[in-house]
């Protein structure tokens, strides 16, 4: 799970139009006769439908690569999981495992060996017999280490996966891999991983198509040249403009695929994309892409949509360098924050307060009590530390990658670390290159950090801090913390794992190099005449059975979501869904630094 | 003049070589490396990515392969859209940034000289300090501030043009108007200051006692000296706008040259770097060659040597 992007994008202060816009909200407007449609019912800019069966969307910042065997990206994966489709896909709503390329798999009794079923008549879009054998091929592709996939670690459930991947063998047939027949698919794996049907939906899993690899080399992904098993089709692309899908005939459930085709923008700056959207020239605005001091005002509309996403924004501390050695200087600087201040004041409730490592979401999983804001306790523990009043502290820095929001919350925290503790702090600010070096080579007092969860499971926010994590980047290290996320990873009974996984946490936060600030939420604009996207925490967004509702006025006024895309229902039925169980499934691993 | 071209291009490659070089030491030297996130990269992804593109390899080794591409204008594929050369990207962006550049100059020129002609002649007068009003605010309003400002006015609240994005005539007008804004008015001022200046001369009181017309002593003796300053502004400003704006490409989305750069910097992606810096030191020393060309041209009295 990437969680920040290779890329601090330039944002442009353009926000004076937007805000003026908004403020202008109600004010009669020449086209959008719907902006303050039927009373109550106000939707921000324009409503009127498309004329055609296409949905128009802001895909986000360009992908850096959409060959799903090495994409690693959020706007990557976006890409991949329009053109392609795995074993399994997801259910809009749900994100459960559904059937998709195999519509039946069995499972042995011992949990190792899953047998997938593929439809009968599968083939590409180009017309060729897609197989099993195509999947085992694509499979090994990903974990061959000269193909350097950022995402080959997804696969090492699978036996031998990590060894062959990591070049200890170079033997493919050890790989639990194969396909005895050209539908059947056998994966053996190496431990029982009740998630496996989720990471079978994942971009990495899709099968790619060996015969346009072979004619095009690297290129095979330009349009043209690119061969797909998913929905949709890539007709054309334009880098830092705009990809163009088209329906794939081919597809199996092509026949309940109701949009004709999908453009989706690569629109980088954020007050452009929500321009774009009032002026009714896209249909849907996804999460990550709304200017931020613009959520309180579109929070009044009711096409904008906000919930829980899971990532958390949290400052790291270097605890190699004193005096943060000294877990009371920790425990300090954590009371000291008010995040409240920071999440509901500061980024006017665009974002929800926070004190826990791992963001909420995880059914069955109970949190440790989270920090609070306590500036009398924090006093005490910067005493008990050695500098009763903040004297002979020395001055500290904050280190942030170069971005407004990053500064803002710096300064505020600067201000109650001040105000509670009396001691000095600097910021320092940095651009991307430098910054990520700094972390990396622990080069920094404070500094700013975010993590974005791979599947839902806490284990995705714990498993990074233990000693010698390559995204620990704090030089912390705790023993009893390390034991505790091995037990957890070998223990079966979810109820224990969790409880195991609450006792890690607990420790995290009691000693641990970390500050958490906020818990991310997902913002997003979708117009009403839009259907089956479906806000969830890790913002992916199956686009199979999303379809335009020109009659959408006449369908709002009882339940507007009530409506679902007939097709998604009888795709659902087919095979036996879903591992029960611990309901992990791999995220769109995103790539935004908030 | 075939000489005097022949040099000048002959020395155009010592001058590229420097700047070639500079720029690869500079970027190597910046923190960090193009395969970075904060999400850690495995190391034998890394170790393999490092390998592909030969960033294992001694850094002379690298600078000796670099030059060598340079020679055969090949600058390799970028290091974050991999499935791209350089020079593909350089070959797709540049004409949007083209065509958004020319039309932007083209109207800078088409409006700001008249301006700047009709403030000297009138100089002191109420008109003259009106367009010099207008000029100095054009200067001064920044075009993040003027891009936006337009995009409420006339997409957002009039619906007559689409406020973003790269598509059909409609969508140039503003990104046009918004990069040009700036060009006209100091063009208007360089106008105005070479005209003052050339109206004073004595071939100008020559051509008055002849007895032309105000009229012909204007446009047709002073202007061709008094838009000197202008031709020579042209040059680097045509390069500059070439080479994309990236507030004006961001503002509106537009798919040019400007976002590459300042993005292709922060991500380190070292070939891109160097192609788009290389390509714009080139540009501009064609650009300023072709400058002094026409000054030949403008003014009988420069002669090339």
């Amino acid at each position: 799970m990437v969680s920040a992007p290779g890329t601090p994008r330039c944002r442009i202060a353009s926000c004076l139009p937007l805000l003026l816009a908004l403020g202008a909200g109600c004010a009669p407007a020449a086209r959008p006769a719907a902006e303050v449609a039927a009373g109550h019912a106000r939707y921000f800019g324009d409503v009127t439908p498309p004329l055609d069966d296409v949905l128009r969307f802001n895909l986000g910042a360009e992908p850096e690569i959409y060959d799903p065997s090495l994409a690693a990206g959020q706007t990557d994966g976006r890409v991949c999981r329009i053109l392609f489709e795995g074993l399994t896909h997801e259910d809009a709503r749900t994100l459960e495992p559904r059937p998709g390329q195999a519509y039946r798999w069995e499972t042995s009794t011992d949990g190792l060996t899953y047998t997938f079923h593929l439809r009968p008549g599968l083939c590409w879009s180009d017309g060729t017999p897609l197989t099993a054998d195509d999947f085992r091929w694509s499979w090994l592709r990903v974990l061959k280490p000269e193909n350097a996939a950022r995402y080959a670690g997804l696969l090492s459930p699978i036996r031998n996966a990590e060894a062959y991947n990591h070049g200890e063998t170079a033997d493919s047939n050890a790989v639990g891999i194969a396909a005895p027949d050209d539908s059947t698919l056998v994966v053996t794996l190496a431990q029982p991983t009740a998630y496996f049907l989720y990471l079978t939906q994942f971009y990495t899993y899709v099968p790619v198509p060996r015969q346009a690899i072979a004619r095009h080399g690297n290129r095979w992904t330009m349009p043209g040249n690119i061969v797909s098993n998913g929905a949709f089709t890539l007709r054309y692309w334009r880098q830092n403009n705009r990809f163009e899908f088209a329906r794939n005939p081919r597809y199996w459930d092509a026949a309940n695929v109701r949009l004709q085709g999908i453009v989706g923008y690569t629109i980088d700056d954020l007050n452009t994309s929500a321009n774009l959207y009032k002026a009714g020239v896209i249909d849907w605005v996804p999460s990550g892409y709304l200017p931020s001091q613009a959520i309180p005002y579109l929070r009044e509309y009711r096409d904008f949509r906000h919930g829980n996403y899971q990532g958390v924004y949290f400052y790291s501390i270097n605890v190699k360098r004193p005096p943060f050695d000294n877990v009371w200087v920790r425990r300090a600087l954590n009371f000291a924050i008010d995040r409240d201040a920071i999440a509901n004041g500061l980024l006017k409730r665009s974002r929800e307060p926070w004190g826990n490592m791992t963001p909420s979401g995880y059914p069955g999983y109970e949190h440790p009590p989270g920090l609070r804001y306590d500036p009398v306790r924090a006093r005490e523990c910067l005493a008990k530390a050695g500098y009763p009043g903040g004297k002979g502290f020395r001055k500290i820095s904050i280190q942030f990658n170069t971005s407004e929001d990053h500064r803002r919350i710096a300064e505020a925290i600067q201000a109650m670390w001040k105000n509670v503790l009396h001691i000095q702090v600097e910021l320092s600010n940095q651009e991307w290159g430098s910054f990520m070096q700094g972390l990396t080579g622990l080069q920094y007092d404070i500094a700013r950090r975010s993590w974005l969860g791979d599947y839902l499971d806490p284990n995705t926010f714990l498993a990074c801090w233990i000693t010698g994590d390559g995204n620990n980047r704090s030089g912390w290290s705790n023993r009893r913390y390390d034991g505790l996320i091995r037990q957890a990873a070998r223990e079966i009974d979810p109820v224990l794992r969790f409880a195991i996984l609450r006792e890690a946490e607990a420790l995290l936060l009691d000693e641990g190099p970390t500050i958490p600030v906020y818990h991310y939420s997902t913002n997003e604009l979708v117009k009403p005449y839009v259907h089956g996207i479906y806000q969830n925490p890790l913002d992916v967004h199956p686009l199979n059975y999303v379809w335009i509702d020109r009659d959408w006025r006449n369908h709002e006024a009882g339940a507007p979501h009530a409506l679902a895309a007939p097709g998604a229902e009888d795709a659902a039925s087919g095979g036996p869904a879903a591992a029960g169980g611990a309901g992990r499934a791999p995220s769109a691993a995103a790539a935004r630094a908030h | 003049m075939v000489t005097f071209l022949l040099r000048r291009v002959l020395l155009m490659v010592p001058t590229l070589w420097a700047i070639a070089t500079l720029a690869f030491f500079l970027v190597r030297g910046a923190p960090g490396g193009p395969f970075q996130s904060e999400k850690e990269i495995p190391a034998i992804a890394r170790a393999q990515l490092m390998h592909k593109y030969g960033l294992d390899q001694p850094l002379h080794v690298q600078y000796l392969r670099f030059l060598t591409g340079v020679a055969r204008l090949d600058f390799g594929p970028s290091y974050k859209f991999p499935s791209r050369q350089v020079r593909e990207i350089i070959a797709e962006a540049l004409p949007v940034s083209l065509e958004l550049g020319g039309w932007a100059l083209l109207l800078a020129i088409v409006v700001g000289v008249p301006i700047g002609i009709y403030a000297a002649v009138r100089q002191n007068t109420t008109g003259d300090f009106a367009a010099m009003a207008v000029a100095l605010a054009g200067v001064s309003i920044p075009n993040f501030v003027l891009g936006p400002v337009l995009v409420l006015a006339l997409s957002l609240t009039l619906y007559w043009l689409p406020p973003a994005l790269w598509e059909g005539p409609q969508s140039r007008v503003l990104p046009v108007l918004t990069l040009a804004t700036a060009y006209v008015a100091y063009i208007a001022r360089l106008t105005r200051a070479g005209m003052l200046e050339v109206l004073r001369q004595d071939f100008i009181r020559t051509a008055r006692a002849k007895g032309l017309s105000e009229r012909v002593v204007v446009l047709k003796h002073a202007s061709k000296l008094g838009i000197l300053p202008v031709v020579s502004f042209i040059g680097p400003a045509a390069a500059r706008v070439m080479m994309g704006s990236i507030v004006v490409e961001s503002i509106f989305s537009v798919p040019g040259m400007g976002r590459y750069l300042v993005n292709a910097a922060f991500n380190r992606d070292y070939t891109l770097v160097l192609g788009e810096v290389l390509f714009y030191a080139g540009l501009l020393m064609t650009l300023n060659l072709l400058v002094d060309v026409a000054y030949t041209w403008l003014d009988p009295r420069v002669e090339l040597a």
